[in-house]
Order: C-alpha cells, then structure tokens, then sequence
C-alpha cells in the first residue's frame, strides 16, 4: 500500500538493549547481550548466525519461553508501543494466541501425533475465538487451501504421520496464520525440509507477508535463504548482533569481518573446486560463558584483529544509512583484498584436470535393483499366495566410476540415494544387477565380505552422532579399524592415530576425550579419520556436512578435498545441496525414484540440456545473491510412492515440460524414456529431444 | 477498492481492563488516535478515541491533587470506552466510498474493520485520503491535467483515444462535477511518458473540451 511519506508506521516490535542470560552451573551466563532491532509490518527480519550465536534465545525472549532457568536482565521489548518485559504471564498468553505466532524448525513436534490435523486446526479457532466447531473446521479448510495445500478437504481428516514434511510444515503455518498474527516468528522453518519443498514453502512465506502484512522474524543459518526472503537482515555473533543492514546491502558490501567470512564459507552455485576455494572461519563460536568481556567478541577469530580489538568493545555504529556494524575498521575493510592467514588450513590448490582422466573403472554398477518387500495385508499372503509387493528403492542405476574420481548424487529425499550406498557397503542386499569393485563382486552383505574388501571400501555417515560409540574415547575408535584390519603394526597403532588426528587438523589431546566433549564439526572429523584410518580406495559420503554450520561445513569439505588429493581416493558423494555437490564433484548423477534421471561431468549438468527434474532442483536452490535471478520452476506434489512408481517415465506425474511433447506427452505415461547422449559423458534419461532441451535458458543469470 | 484493502490490519488493540495511563502511553508511542478494545480472541467490545481521554474539569473540581492521582490511576479502558453496540463498524467487502460516506455521516474518524465479530483491521480519515491522493495519482511525478468536459457520454472516451493514440499511458484518473456550473464535469488525469508541452497539445486538439490546468505533481518531498 503506498503511504504519504509524512505517515510511517510505527514498528510492530522493537527490541532495545536486549540481554537474555541462563543460570547455569557455571553461574549466570548472558546468552544474549544487548541487542537491538525493529520489525516492521509487512517486512522479514532475517536473524542469521552460527549455532550458539543465540538465534533462537531472542525469539524466545521475546514470546517469553525462556524456560525456568532463562531471564531478560535488561532491554525492552515493545510490541505495538506496549513493553512486554515484566508482563504477568497470563497477559502474554493472551497476546501470544492472538497477535503473535511462531513455527518452529521440526513440525513434527508441533503437531500432536494423536488428533487429526482438521481437530488441531479448528481447536485453535475454537479456543482462542470461540467460535462453533462448524464455522472452525469450514475456515481451516479455507485456511489449508491458502497455503496451497493439496487435496485440503481430506487432509483434515488425516493424521499428522500420514503427511510429508512439506505438508506438515505448511500444516504448522496454516496454524500459525489462523489468529491472523501481527508477528510471526519462524525458527528455521525450512532447514529440515528438501530443497524443491523449501523453495514452495519460502514462496508461501513471501505471499503470505504481502497478504497478510504480516511482520516476520525469520531465523536461519542459511544465506541463500535469507537472499530469498528477507528485507532487513540483523548477524548474530556470540550473542550480539554485530551487523544490520537491508538485504541488498548486505550481500553487495558486508561490513563486518564476520559477515564476509560467513560468505566466504559458501560455494558460490557453479563453481569448483579447481577454480575456487572454500575459507573456513577459523576456531569456533565461543560457548557463552568463554565469551571475552571488554572486547570484541569476535576478534579470536578475525584476520584483521589489533590490539585494540582485544581491549575494548566496539559500539554498534551506522556506517551508511541504514547499515550498522559492530566493528573498529567496519567500511575500512575490503573484502576483495582478503587474503586467508597463514594459519587457515586450506587444501594445497591442484590444478584442473582438462577432461576427465581415462582411468580404469574402480567400481562397476549394472542395472542394480534393490526391493524392500512390503508386508502384504491381503488374506491370500497368509497361505502365501498373495501378490508381493516391493518398494523399489534402486531401480535399475548403471554407474561406473574411475579411480580417483569424485562422484555426487543428489535428489530429493525418498530418491534412492541413502539405499544406492547401503547397497554398495553392504547394508542392504541386493535384489538383481552385477556390483564391481576392483573386480571383486559386492553382492554379498558386509558381513560375509572379506576384510581386505571392507578395508578397501569405507564409509563417512551423515550424522557423526549416532556412529560413535559413548563410551568409547576419540583414540579408542580411530584405533579399531587399525587394529583390526593391521594396516600398521600392532606398536605404532598409537601414532598413526595421532597421525590421523592430525590430518584432520584435530590436537592429538583428543587421544582421550569422548565424544560427548566433542562438537559437531569434530565429530564429523573424528568419522572421517576412522574412514580413512585403513587407507581404503574408495569412501562413500552420505551427507557429511549437512548437519554442519556453515563454517565447519567450508572445514570439512576443505578436509575431505585436502585427503582425497593426498590418497587418491575415490569418492561418492551424497548430499542435497546442489552448491555443495558443484563444487565437490567431478562427475554427477541425479536421482530421482530409484533411477538416475541424468549423468555428467559437474559442470555439464549445471548448464542446459537439462534433464526437467534437474531443472526444477536447480530453480529450487536457494542462492546467496539477490542480485541472481532464477527460473522459477515448482514441481507439483510429492515424490510418489517407490512401492508403486508411475509407468513409463517416473518422472512423469510431475515433470513441467511434458508439454514440449506432442499430446501433453502421453508417450512419458507409457514409455521408458531413453538415454540421450549429449556428450559421451552426458546423458539425460527423457522423452524430449536433445534439441529442445537445449534451447532452455539457464536456470540462474546473475546480474 | 474496498475497505480490507486499504484498512490497516493488525491495528493496535488494548483489553478492557487496561490502565488509561497506559494507554495514554500505548497512543503517543505508536502515533494514534483511535483504539479498538476486545477482549479474547479479538473480539470487539469497545472503541477508545482521544476524545473519550478527555476528562471534563468539573469531574476533577472536588478533587485534590492526590485524590487526583488516584482517580487517574485506577480509571481502565472499560470506564471511558465507547460500548460494544454503540461502536459502528465496517466489514471488509465494504466499497471504500461508503466507509466514507460513514464516517461523513456520524462525524467520526474511524471504524473498527469487523469479521463475524473478530477485528481484522481499522481504517481511518488519513487511510481514505491516502487513497484520494493515490486515486489522483500524487505518488508518481507527472503531469496532473484538467479537462472540462460535457455532461455527455463518449467525452471520457475521446481523451483516453487522443491518449492511448500517442501511445502514453493514464497514470490515474478521476471525475467530478464542475461545482457552480451545471452540464460540465471535471476530468483529471495524471501522465507521466510525455512533456507538458506533447500534453497540452494533445487535450488541447480535441473537440468540445476545454484544458483548464495542467500541472507538475508528485510525492511530497
């Protein structure tokens, strides 16, 4: 709505001075201090950071859920002019129901897994308006359909398990948005969800702040994310925000040494590893209690760091108009002229290869199927009679990788790719197809293999957490697979662990720490030495880094580079973020259903002739540029059910240019698409000729 | 052009049994005169207006200065609001001129925006005269152009033809009856692709109507 520019609207909250803190064992330990910002009706602030960074203490602040250990110590928080601070807690229940809504990161949790989603939607209304159970179920409907939920009507009737995460999510905004809210505090809303939801649910958000001028606080990690949503974006470091300023600002001249260092962490999309690197903020976010008092918090890590830095608190200042920065030299700085310190641990530079290198094939897949049988309910399967039903997980992939060789997969989740590793490790057994590595046959299950075969074929899992044994030290688990597969002699089992810790840049004092004392970057670490402990040949990676913060996630893949280049190893590579897999893989595969959908070199991939569904995957990237434009291409739906994959090409019931075919592509219903050949290297499995995909534009034009 | 698109949503709102002090305070910090008071849910039950604060002198005469205090202290929204029915309301679908027409017609500055009783939004004096200087297009620089033409039908056309045939487009537009002179109308239109001189030649050339004024408008500095 245009506005006479006498008449701004006063903010809908504004946070003064606001300092949280927790009463720990350590004592009173300030979490938050003294932060300030504003939201505006209609606008999204986007609080960015690292985990630790108190994000999400603010966002608690201000609904007051600080938990019974949490207070504000001091600050303001004015919603529409009236101080929340110091409010009864009856009072603020009031205005959280009615005024104020929040989504959290896991909708799962959100929801209660014993109502219908129709009963938990209308209770809201029921509750908070009183209004009859009628009226409530008709405006959550309409209120489902507003959040382009598919197939509303029956979606009330539903239980929360029976929906995707995408639905879930929308499901949890729709909540949100009943009371019609003036603010609405999303905690990473779409960290948990694939690539091709999260672009549908961040449309959704930037309707709905239109729709409903609706003010937003939008926390993330993510910067593409926050290119693609936010206004006014507000970097949190350690508790304080050390720099505010409107999007474009932000991205085109970060201020603060922190801020650029966060950009310098991210693959920029379509670049690779030979003609870029990746700089990893050194050290890590202090734990609030280790924080340093009368100095720039962020100067342990800063490469511009004086004497100054580490002696007095900078004052939060307004460099240009409406650009704020916590920092001595903010706006002496230039980025550009940054070179990393001498003590940054990059990966030696290597120099790019001119093709691909005709390298004997490490590992042969053919035609792999794996089929997980499904329990049958029918009263024929009791006699054994009843039909078999298979989901079928990895349906028919031919792949074959040279030695040396950095393969990435990606897809959405449900794609197979988790199932393509397991298979290849030996999690999983293989239902039809031949597996080749180093000529021996990987059919049999891990533990029937033999151990020269397990040593030669290592593994780096997704969640560092759930792999490591607790009771067991750092030293003790790197030390097993030496032990047990002899690669050293019993008596230097010690320093080739040590050696191993210091390959992945890890002080040899975590010889005896456990895993609880390790952070989650160091974990990952901690996976990738016992991987690499026995000098395998080839390490499958199912997602290593996207459970990482984006600094330790620019280390990690640094390391992963660093050792690959040092063994020769040969890798796979599983992960989600196509920025990642760019930049990390010589060759990729894309995924979808059970089925590689296209495969190339990296950066054939990334350019038209796309395959349809790399297309939509490449519009759905959130990228950290809001100078880029990107295509937008929304895939319809979910993936369908691998038990029951649709004929023809699987691709079909939701592919965006069935249309490029004659009959609205009926031949994709009844046909298998074919391998066309772009290159010897390239191939796309699709109806549509060559010809017309290549007359696409590219998915992304940056200005 | 409807009341739930020009209203202000998620208006400031107190509950009835909130402090005049603070509410005192919650209007000189957000700039407004005009407070919806609902209870649970958004449910309207009131109106608190600047009006409503004021205190009649007669009412505080036999008091002293304490006595005062406390008077003003223990005084909540719910003693000087204006009550539930008596409140006039509008609802979103509402056309914006008869939201006007309203407000002309009570002589107040507001309604409270009204959905099965759940208040969505408000819309007040200024949001209408925005729209005014929006409907005649203040907010794009340009040339602000009056024509008078006569009361007949197919003059509104012939101007939008001498436009559209430059190829120029009407930026905003808006009639009305030229006061004091019956059978004639004022037409006001608001361009932006030509010159002043390209403008006036063009209304100038057609038949039966008359440039009355042209003029550099845009938004206020």
């Amino acid at each position: 709505m245009m506005r006479l520019c006498s008449d701004p609207l006063p903010p809908i909250l504004k946070v003064e001075n606001l300092s949280v803190s927790y009463a720990t064992r350590y004592g009173e330990v300030e979490a938050v201090r003294q932060i300030s910002f504003e939201v505006r009706r209609g606008m999204t602030l986007g609080l960015v950071g690292e985990s630790g960074c108190g994000k999400t203490t603010v966002a608690f602040g201000i609904l007051n859920f600080l938990g019974p250990n949490g207070r504000i110590v001091e600050g303001s928080i004015k919603f529409q002019g009236r101080e929340l601070v110091g409010r009864s807690e009856k009072e603020l229940r009031t205005l959280r129901g009615d005024q104020i809504a929040m989504v959290y990161q896991d909708p799962m949790q959100a929801l209660n897994p014993s109502l219908t989603i129709g009963e938990q939607l209308s209770e809201v209304l029921i509750v908070h308006r009183g209004i009859s159970r009628a009226d409530a179920w008709r405006k959550s409907i309409d209120m489902l359909n507003r959040v382009y939920m598919p197939d509303a009507v029956n979606v009330m009737k539903r239980y929360p398990h029976q929906l995707s995460g995408g639905q879930q999510q929308r499901v949890v905004i729709a909540m949100a948005l009943l009371n019609n809210p003036a603010l609405l505090i999303m905690d990473e809303p779409t960290t948990a969800l694939d690539v091709t939801v999260e672009a549908a649910v961040l449309d959704l958000i930037e309707d709905l702040k239109r729709d409903f001028d609706t003010g937003i606080i939008y926390i993330t990690h993510n910067l593409g994310v926050v290119a693609r949503v936010c206004d006014q974006v507000v970097v949190m470091y350690a508790g304080e925000v050390v720099e505010s300023a409107p999007i474009g600002n932000l991205f085109a001249h970060p201020l603060h040494p922190y801020t650029q260092g966060l950009m310098r962490c991210v693959p920029k999309l379509g670049s690779t590893k030979e003609e870029s690197q990746l700089y990893p903020i050194r050290g890590r976010v202090p734990a609030p209690q280790n924080r340093p008092w009368g100095a720039c918090v962020f100067a342990p890590r800063c490469d511009y760091a004086t004497e100054r830095c580490r002696n007095e608190r900078p004052a939060f200042r307004e460099i240009a108009p409406g650009h704020s920065a916590r920092c001595f030299y903010a706006g002496e700085i230039d980025p550009s002229a940054w070179q990393p310190s001498e003590e940054a641990d990059l990966p030696s530079p290597s120099p790019k290869p001119d093709a691909i290198p005709v390298q004997e094939n490490i590992l042969e897949i053919e035609n792999l199927k794996t089929y997980y049988e499904q329990p049958s309910r029918s009263v024929f399967s009791l006699f054994g009679l009843g039909k078999k039903h298979y989901v079928k997980a990895v349906d028919g992939v031919s792949l074959h990788v040279p030695k040396g060789i950095t393969v990435g997969i990606v897809g959405e989740s449900g794609c197979g790719k988790s199932t393509l590793a397991k298979t290849i490790i030996g999690l999983e057994p293989l239902t039809s197809g031949t597996l080749h590595f180093l000529g021996f046959d990987l059919s049999m299950p891990v533990t029937r293999r033999d151990v020269k075969l397990i040593q030669e074929l290592q593994m780096v899992f997704q969640n560092p957490d759930s792999t490591m044994n607790p009771a067991y030290t750092i030293g003790e688990q790197i030390a097993r697979p030496l032990q047990r597969f002899k690669t050293v002699p019993p008596h230097q089992v010690y320093d080739e662990v040590i050696r191993l810790l210091r390959a992945v840049r890890l002080d040899p004092s975590y010889y005896d720490r456990f895993p609880s004392q390790l952070s989650g970057g160091e974990k990952q670490r901690v996976g990738i030495a016992r991987a690499f402990a026995s000098r395998p040949e080839m390490v499958l990676c199912d997602e290593p880094v996207s459970s990482l913060d984006v600094s330790v996630q620019a280390a990690v893949l640094n390391l992963l580079l660093d050792i690959q280049r040092q063994y020769g190893t040969t890798m796979l590579f599983i992960a989600h973020d196509l920025s990642v897999v760019r930049f990390f893989s010589d060759i990729v595969a894309v995924m979808y259903l059970g089925h590689i959908v296209e495969l190339g070199p990296a950066e054939a991939i990334y350019m038209p002739p796309y395959h349809p569904y790399t297309e939509a995957l490449l519009s759905a990237v959130p990228i950290p540029d809001p100078g880029a434009t990107q295509k937008r291409i929304r895939l319809e739906g979910n993936v369908p059910s691998a038990l029951n994959p649709p004929s023809g090409c699987v691709f079909h019931t939701r592919c965006p240019r069935r249309n490029l075919l004659p009959d609205h592509g009926l031949v994709c219903e009844v046909e298998r698409p074919p391998w066309r050949y772009n290159t010897e290297q390239h191939r796309i499995l699709c109806h549509i000729p060559l010809e017309d995909l290549r007359k696409m534009e590219p998915v992304i034009t940056s200005h | 052009m409807f009341v739930g698109d020009y209203m202000t949503r998620h208006p400031v709102m107190v509950a009835p049994n909130t402090s005049i002090v603070e509410l005192q305070g919650i209007m000189a910090e957000n700039n407004i005169r005009h407070v919806p008071v609902v209870e649970k849910g958004k449910r309207l039950v009131g109106l608190v207006t600047r009006q409503n604060l004021r205190i009649s002198p007669t009412e505080l005469s036999s008091l002293n200065v304490w006595e005062i205090t406390r008077f003003l202290s223990s005084l909540k929204v719910k003693d000087v609001m204006i009550r539930g029915k008596d409140v006039i309301t509008a609802v979103p679908d509402m056309p914006i001129e008869e939201a006007a027409s309203i407000l002309v017609m009570y002589h107040i500055g507001c309604l409270p925006v009204v959905e099965e009783g759940i208040v969505v939004g408000i819309i007040t004096e200024s949001d209408l005269l925005t729209q005014l200087t929006n409907l005649l297009g203040l907010q794009v620089p340009g040339w602000r152009a009056t024509v008078r033409v006569p009361d007949r039908p197919g003059e509104f056309a012939k101007i939008t033809a001498a436009i559209a045939s430059k190829g120029w487009g009407i930026d905003a537009a808006g009639s009305l009856p030229t006061p004091r002179k019956p059978g004639y109308w004022d037409v006001v239109i608001k361009i932006s692709a030509a010159t002043r001189d390209e403008l006036a030649a063009v209304l100038r050339q057609i038949e039966g109507q008359e440039l009355i004024d042209i003029r550099e408008t845009g938004p206020c500095p």
